[in-house]
């Protein structure tokens, strides 16, 4: 685990901005690099107190994933950016749910830009999903929490 | 998204349930027509399935947002959960747990849970006042136990049972609440519970801590509409503290649930 430096930090809420048009984002927030890829966000206090302790595995909440500067939010991480996601937002309707959770593709007629897109039902930011050349929408809902 | 409007969602799929009046966020569902653990509500962690008598240990020890609080046995989360829920994500939660499959399902539960202020560890629970001694507010000891208090719901807890068990896990426990004890600052308290009935791993695990902590101060617990009696202070022909009776034992025949035990442990020395 490693903490984002500044210039990284910067190069993501560039492009939270240019993806789903985020203006502030996370700011009272620490980010923690974990593994290649991953990006965990927690407070400054949680940090302070973890330095100290021994047999840490996790901080914090995982967020996002970025893979060749696109990026992918969690459910948590885009439920943490409530209200500032304005693009590359996908409004879904009750069935349509069913199948993100259950990480079923789902056939869209838009076109969106980057590889990602956040999914919305009501108030409730679901997380991104993949879109494909093909039209579809794959949403990226890990196993551990898909509906059976 | 407000408890209100998560009830209203579940109302809204037929699900009828019963407010639980010495839990705060807790319901007994009554009516339910469709599998809970696999909704949407369930997935994306708006609520969390558990017995009813399982948050009583939490509800003891009320954590106030911006505490420090160790959950020295944590796995898988339950309770965890629980207390971020109470904190409203100021403090920090410190989720402890020995076993690295169980603290998988911890993190999960945690992440669904969208808990941002969590350190979860995995260590042996009695090593940990090495570095975090007098580091928090809160702790909670929810110590593995032999479960005879769950035996309504798996009976074959009932035919591994053994005397030769508890005393071996009242060693273990005893350390956990020693090792939980000396991790808080003075003026903080510890909860201690099992959900088991037996005297060898409740009450005469605080017994020991009294005897080797004289800043130990054991506190009443007041749980409105819970049926629950007093710690035993009398036991094959051994007299116990006569403070032990400040304890408490759900018994399962008391509410129709799990029967569990309950102590709260105060650290002298506080302002």
């Amino acid at each position: 685990m490693k903490l984002l430096s500044p210039r990284e930090r910067r190069f993501l809420e560039n492009r939270l901005r240019s993806l789903y048009g985020v203006e502030a984002c996370f700011n009272a927030l620490i980010l923690i690099k974990c593994g290649r890829r991953r990006i965990r966000a927690a407070t400054k206090e949680t940090m302070e107190l973890a330095s100290r302790l021994r047999g840490v595995q996790q901080l914090g909440l995982y967020v996002m994933k970025i893979s060749d500067g696109d990026i992918s939010l969690s459910v948590e991480g885009s439920q943490l950016l409530d209200g500032e996601i304005k693009d590359n937002v996908i409004e879904l309707d009750e069935e349509q749910v069913e199948k993100w959770m259950k990480a079923i593709p789902i056939k869209t007629e838009k076109t969106y830009r980057g590889r990602y897109v956040v999914g919305k039902f009501n108030h409730l930011y679901l997380g991104s999903a993949r879109v494909s050349r093909n039209g579809l929408l794959y949403p990226q809902i890990p196993k551990w929490r898909r509906i059976p | 998204m407000d408890e209100h409007e998560v009830l209203e969602m579940l109302k809204e799929k037929g699900v009828s349930f019963k407010k639980i009046p010495w839990a705060r966020y807790g319901y007994v569902v009554e009516d339910e027509p469709i599998d809970l653990g696999k909704t949407v509500e369930h997935m994306l962690g708006l609520i969390y399935i558990q017995a009813p008598i399982s948050m009583v240990p939490v509800e003891v020890l009320n954590p106030k947002p911006g505490e420090k609080v160790l959950d020295l046995c944590a796995a898988p989360g339950s309770k965890s959960t629980q207390i971020a829920q109470l904190l409203d994500g100021l403090g920090v939660l410190v989720a402890n747990d020995v076993s690295f499959d169980r603290v998988k399902a911890l993190a999960s539960n945690l992440q669904r849970f969208g808990v941002l202020n969590v350190i979860i560890t995995l260590m042996d629970g009695r090593k940990f006042p090495r570095f975090a001694r007098e580091c928090f507010d809160k702790v909670l000891v929810d110590a593995p136990c032999s479960s005879l208090g769950i035996v309504s719901k798996n009976w074959g807890i009932a035919r591994s049972w053994s005397l030769e068990l508890a005393k071996r896990l009242s060693k273990l426990q005893r350390q956990l609440i020693l090792a939980g004890f000396d991790c808080l600052k003075p003026g903080g308290e510890l909860v201690y519970a099992t959900c088991t009935l037996t005297v060898e791993e409740n009450e005469m695990v605080i017994q020991y801590l009294l005897e080797r902590r004289e800043n130990a101060v054991l506190k009443e617990i007041d749980l409105p509409s819970l049926r629950y009696r007093c710690g035993i202070v009398e036991w094959d022909g051994m007299k116990l503290d006569e403070e032990l009776e400040k304890t408490i034992r759900i018994m399962p025949y008391d509410n129709w649930a799990e029967g569990f035990y309950v102590a709260r442990v105060s650290k002298e020395g506080g302002s």
